[in-house]
């Protein structure tokens, strides 16, 4: 069985800008896969390969084993794509949307109308099926760009920040009816929000610049990127850089760091805890709490935290 | 070569032409009109006959002509600008497996047809509103002249909305080229008023071809064949243009 997506050495240079570089990466069978990044790290580019919008500058990348590109055409039949910027016709109902595209993938009329009318139920888009998707919501517009996506039962899914731009409700919304249309499909997605990815996939690889800097699974990332989480906050009453000082010495602290009157100390392991609180025998400790690392600090430590325009 | 998808795209555009028809071709109808009562019925008393026919005969069948060339080109540029640069509907088509040489067809006819269907219009009008009758074979040989020109001025157009990014530059060109490129083409006045050092140059423009030829035929009912081949040559070749530089274009 062929991987759903593998790329080698996938480079793209856009003039002298490289968008991406070396890119090694292999996505499984039925798996949900999340490319994270922040803006221009080279996602869009990624997914303009693979769904053979574009021509790589050199290396290889194979969607279900075929060529993207010399087998471009195959590799559409199998793909469903949902891209960054909507692509609806105003000029069309939002029936008639999904009808063009039926057609430009060669389904038949009768297999595609029972096809409209069970996904567009299914999405919750039924009722307006009649009216022009500039007069829906961007999260009803986002459902439909989903619902062209999976007409043709496509075998891999691609989506291009999905829920980019919709409020925190319509977010959760996108993300059931992904869940819901799942089963065996593929889905690779790219975001910039840590919560979709930990919500969403199996797998997520994080890149910057163009190069990937991280893949595993949710918790592998966590695990590895941040020791295991082994983060203590101690709370002093006042003394907290003279105590943050003894810590330092101990052989079992790997990191420390003092703001006003709170320290975070990161242990090798956390059986070294007892040690830490026996130093701190006598000392005004308020409160000593273990700090979960979220995704989000592990995005940020990993890629910095400056603003990307 | 499959041409399902470019009969899909077609079938959008006609889809969208024909929800919109009365107020295109009230839109479209409006100018050839407003010129042919200025000039033809205005100008009458002033002008008298042109190569032997009245003026409102002489400019009917380039009024014709220009609305149809001029409503192909605009659909095939500003319909490529806006499905490619404002709603990536192109990008949409290029998702699903049809080929890009299947989408430029596709967007080809469509701007043929929007030409064909609005000048077609224009001519009921003048037919209605003036007494000039035109025998069939005159009015088939016109034809001869009507659909090569509209497939040039659609390929054309595909060209233009294939290279251009932005619509100021595409309302420039049909300012600077288009416009002035029909109206020196023999519409409003004969070959002849031209200095003879020029005709020649005047006569190789396909344009020239394109209105002297439909004239010739529509009103002198003589059909001029080298004009005729000259058009048809000239729509092939911007076809076969049109395809290659749209396809060059996706491949960036
Ligand atoms: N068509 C293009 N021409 C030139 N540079 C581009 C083009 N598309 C993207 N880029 C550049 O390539 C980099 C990666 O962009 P992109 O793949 O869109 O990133 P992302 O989707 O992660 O935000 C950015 O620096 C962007 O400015
Ligand atoms: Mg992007």
């Amino acid at each position: 069985m062929p991987s759903a997506i593998l790329t080698r050495s996938l480079t793209k240079q856009y003039g002298p800008l490289t968008a991406l570089t070396d890119f090694h990466l292999e996505v499984d069978q039925g798996s949900i896969f999340g490319l994270l990044g922040p803006n221009g790290a080279g996602k869009t580019t990624l997914i303009r390969i693979l769904t053979t919008l574009m021509r790589q500058s050199s290396g290889d990348a194979f969607v279900e084993g075929l060529d993207t590109r010399t087998q471009g055409r195959e590799i559409r039949r199998l793909i469903g794509v949902v891209p960054q910027e909507n692509s609806l016709d105003r000029y069309l109902t939002a029936r008639e949307n999904l009808e063009l595209h039926a057609r430009l993938h060669g389904m038949e009329a009768r297999h595609y109308r029972q096809r409209i009318d069970e996904l567009l139920e299914l999405m919750g888009l039924a009722g307006r099926q009649k009216d022009f998707p500039d007069t829906f919501s961007g999260g009803m517009q986002r459902r439909l760009v989903v619902t062209r996506a999976l007409l043709h039962e496509p075998r891999l899914l691609f989506l291009d920040e999905p829920t980019t731009g919709l409020d925190p409700q319509s977010r959760r919304a996108v993300w059931d009816y992904i869940r819901s249309v799942a089963g065996s499909m593929t889905i690779f997605l790219t975001t910039h929000y840590l919560e979709e990815a930990e919500q969403l996939c199996d797998r997520i690889a994080i890149m910057d610049h163009g190069r990937l800097i991280a893949l595993g699974s949710t918790q592998e990332l966590k695990e590895r990127l941040t020791g295991g989480g082994n983060v203590y906050q101690i709370e002093f009453d006042e003394g907290a850089e003279r105590y943050a000082a003894v810590l330092r010495e101990m052989v079992c602290v790997r990191e420390i760091e003092v703001s006003g009157r709170t320290v975070c100390v990161a242990l090798e392991e956390w059986e070294c805890l007892s040690e830490v609180i026996a130093a701190l025998n006598g000392a005004p400790v308020r409160r000593i709490s273990l700090r979960e690392r979220t995704l989000e600090e592990v995005f940020i430590s990993l890629t910095g935290a400056g603003v990307r325009e | 070569m499959r041409l399902r998808g470019s009969f899909a795209i077609w079938r959008r555009d006609m889809l969208v032409l024909r929800r919109n028809l009365p107020s295109e071709l009230v839109a479209v109808a409006a100018y050839p009109l407003t010129i042919y009562l200025a000039f033809g019925i205005g100008m009458k008393g002033y002008i008298g006959l042109v190569e032997g026919v009245p003026y409102g005969l002489f400019i009917a069948p380039g009024l014709i002509s220009m609305t149809a060339v001029t409503a192909a080109y605009s659909e095939s540029v500003w319909s490529l600008w806006f499905h490619r640069r404002v709603q990536f509907t192109i990008d949409s088509y290029r998702v699903t497996p049809i080929s890009v040489s299947e989408i430029v067809i596709g967007k080809i006819l469509s701007g043929f047809s929007h030409g064909l269907v609005k000048g077609l219009a224009v001519g009921l009008v003048i037919f209605a509103i003036t007494p000039f009758r035109f025998p069939l074979e005159h009015l088939m040989a016109y034809l001869a002249f009507l659909i090569p020109g509209s497939a040039f001025f659609s390929c054309a157009g595909i060209i233009c909305g294939t290279v251009m990014d932005k619509p100021e530059t595409i309302g420039r060109v049909e300012a600077v080229f288009i416009m002035p490129l029909i109206f020196m083409s023999g519409l409003f006045f004969p070959l002849s008023s031209y200095p003879p050092a020029l005709v020649p140059w005047v006569r190789a423009l396909p344009t020239t071809a394109l209105f002297e030829g439909a004239r010739q035929a529509l009103v002198g009912g003589v059909f001029p064949l080298v004009f005729a081949l000259q058009v048809a040559v000239t729509a092939l070749c911007t076809f076969v243009a049109a395809v290659w530089i749209f396809r060059r274009k996706m491949a960036e």
